[in-house]
């Protein structure tokens, strides 16, 4: 009865990877695909991602309701009164199969000066993300400083020194995971969330760093704080300040540079 | 003009705006959030337009763009009172809050008129949670407002960004749209009209859409689920689980019904597995995620959009809309469910109430 049940249950529906196309497909609602890749952080594997999601959007257009990326998946929304499953998958297995046409139609992706010269350009586009990184000890840095075995100095050093990528926006609206953080600062979350972080709270937890946009509850390190607005909208637009597959940098400021620059940006 | 509006006079529970949601802003952030049970929240709107659409709606614009999504308000646990400003037409569906007009009780599942000066008055329901007021034209909500990213849903977690309006309060005031001429004004043929709205009944019974009590929810299997060992599947799938009070619009938690709680050395998810899904990914409504104590959490319309607990797999939406009334302490079950079938099950639901 159940081996029965088992086969007709099953919702894989491809496992594209002879096609050359990396990732699998799910069905994980009626108008949910899921596309996952391996299990992994990993810049090169995020930027086939976004590209695919790029492509599927301009491509498959209104079949699309919304495409939501991550690490390793890429989630698709249709319109399951329109569109069969099975017509979506294809379509979405065509275009990559283009794209990957594309791409080994000479070397692989890192090997591809394009790609040289489009990582050069992303890196040149750093965002960079002013932190006055807090040592009066309200929050977390002292903690995380003892626990990572190393000065509160040396925590700003290194936080300060890495290059991120974001990776996903979640959670709340301009909530950029962004990754990865050096190993020597990895921590697990936090036993009990915070009921209350501040807007603006740069905080980490395991391989990720990431700026609290709005005040909420949370469950990460909080080492420090930007004056910056995560987000900005106008006209019915929202735009989160760090995008899905920008590179992020911080820069440690003193409070009265912080405070010069939160008023300066209240004004 | 913004005259016409509904007023909240008094308010003891939750009440929000709702409609079909944002699943559009997901990649921003956005939760979708939208109407918990949408087979009252589609009804409401379906008893008061009596619009018969089973055209496909082409995509998430078009789905907020049709007469069936007008806003509506989520009330949760009645014990509210509205005023009328100006004469009104208005549906009320959902728990049945035994709704008084002017101190006179009217049925549920049904259009009522209200003139200017009226109140209306929701109680405490006996069961379930959430009931629908819908207004003939559609709310256009505190102060004219302008849909945020395609939607006028409120979520909690979101109202500090300020972009949908205030929550609602005592001396909150839900502007109507003036399009439609109140039938209460009343030329002979708009009487017979009202005549007719009030004669509407759902197209399913209430009664034959919620369960009496237990409800065993249809799930679509992950591909984690599928590579668990049939005796683990099965006894996921033979537990028997209670709601827990945490439990909200953004998400249902479920505990291990006493009785029958196994060893705890009888994991259902191996160490194995679980090491699989360590990198947070995007979620969807109704995905049950799996932490390490084995409480199974189902993701309901105020979920946040990405998540890092395993996912056993889906529930599916109609069911959804069942659990959404069901209150802590209500009982539980899984049972196995393939895509085309709850996909099917979606469609005739679409069909019935658009």
């Amino acid at each position: 009865m159940m081996s029965n049940n088992r086969e007709r249950i099953n919702t894989k529906v491809s496992n594209s990877t002879e096609h050359g196309v990396n990732f699998t497909i799910d069905l994980v609602a009626e108008n949910a695909l899921l596309l996952s890749w391996q299990a992994k952080i990993s810049l090169t594997q995020h930027n086939e991602i976004i590209a695919l999601q790029a492509m599927i959007t301009q491509q498959l257009g209104e079949l699309i309701i919304e495409t939501v990326a991550s690490y390793h998946c890429l989630m698709v929304y249709y319109c399951p009164q329109l569109n069969s499953s099975l017509q979506v998958i294809e379509k979405i297995n065509s275009v990559a199969k283009n794209a990957s046409h594309k791409h080994s139609n000479g070397d692989d992706q890192d090997n591809n000066p394009n790609n040289k010269l489009a990582h050069q350009a992303a890196h040149e586009h750093c965002i960079k993300i002013p932190v006055y990184y807090d040592r009066e000890q309200e929050w977390d840095l002292a903690d995380v400083a003892k626990r990572c075995n190393m000065s509160m100095d040396e925590v700003i050093k290194q936080h300060s020194a890495h290059t991120y990528h974001g990776y996903a926006l979640g959670f709340t609206p301009g909530f950029c995971y962004l990754a990865s953080l050096p190993e020597s600062l990895q921590l697990p979350r936090k036993s009990s969330p915070r009921i209350k972080v501040p807007k603006g709270a740069v905080a980490i937890a395991e391989q990720q760093s990431a700026i609290y946009p709005i005040e909420s509850p949370g469950g990460w390190h909080i080492i420090g704080q930007t004056p910056l607005p995560m987000y900005e909208s106008h006209h019915g637009q929202f735009n989160a300040s760090i995008q899905v597959g920008q590179n992020v940098q911080f820069y440690a400021i003193s409070k009265a540079e912080f405070l010069a620059l939160e008023q300066g940006l209240v004004e | 003009m913004k005259k016409n509006f509904l007023e909240i006079i008094t308010m003891n529970g939750q009440a929000s705006i709702q409609d079909l949601g944002r699943l559009n802003a997901q990649h921003l952030g956005f939760s979708a959030s939208g109407a918990a049970d949408e087979f009252a929240f589609l009804s409401a709107n379906k008893l008061i337009t009596n619009k018969l659409s089973i055209k496909p709606v082409h995509n998430i614009t078009k789905i907020n763009n049709k007469l069936g999504n007008d806003a509506a308000i989520e009330i949760t646990l009645g014990q509210i009172s509205f005023k009328a400003s100006a004469a009104c037409t208005i549906a009320i569906t959902g728990a049945d809050c035994q709704a008084k007009i002017n101190n006179v009780t009217v049925n549920n599942w049904q259009c009522h008129q209200l003139h200017a000066g009226d109140i209306i008055a929701f109680a405490m329901p006996k069961t379930q949670l959430h009931s629908y007021l819908s207004i003939l034209g559609g709310f256009t909500c505190q102060t004219a407002q302008q849909p945020w990213l395609g939607s006028l849903a409120q979520t909690v977690n979101e109202m500090a960004l300020g972009f949908t309006g205030e929550a609602l309060m005592v001396g909150s005031k839900l502007y109507f749209s003036t399009q439609n001429q109140p039938l209460a004004e009343a030329t002979p043929a708009q009487t017979t009209q009202l005549e007719s709205l009030k004669a509407n009944r759902p197209t399913t019974a209430p009664d034959l859409f919620y369960p009496k009590q237990k409800l065993t929810l249809r799930i679509m299997p992950s591909r984690l689920f599928l590579q668990m060992s049939s005796a683990q599947q099965q006894q996921f799938l033979a537990t028997e689980y209670v709601i827990s009070p945490n439990s909200n619009r953004m998400g249902y938690r479920l505990h291990v019904k006493p009785s029958q709680t196994s060893s705890p050395d009888k994991k259902i998810l191996t160490q194995q597995l679980r090491s699989q899904c360590l990198l947070s990914m995007p979620v969807t409504y109704g995905m049950v995620q799996f932490p390490d104590n084995e409480q199974p959490i189902i993701l309901m319309k105020e979920r946040q959009t990405m998540g890092g607990y395993p996912v056993l797999g889906t529930v599916m939406q109609t069911d959804l809309f069942r659990l959404s009334q069901m209150r802590p302490g209500g009982e539980v079950a899984f049972t196995l469910i393939t895509h085309p079938q709850a996909q099917q099950q979606l469609r005739t639901f679409y069909q019935k109430l658009y």
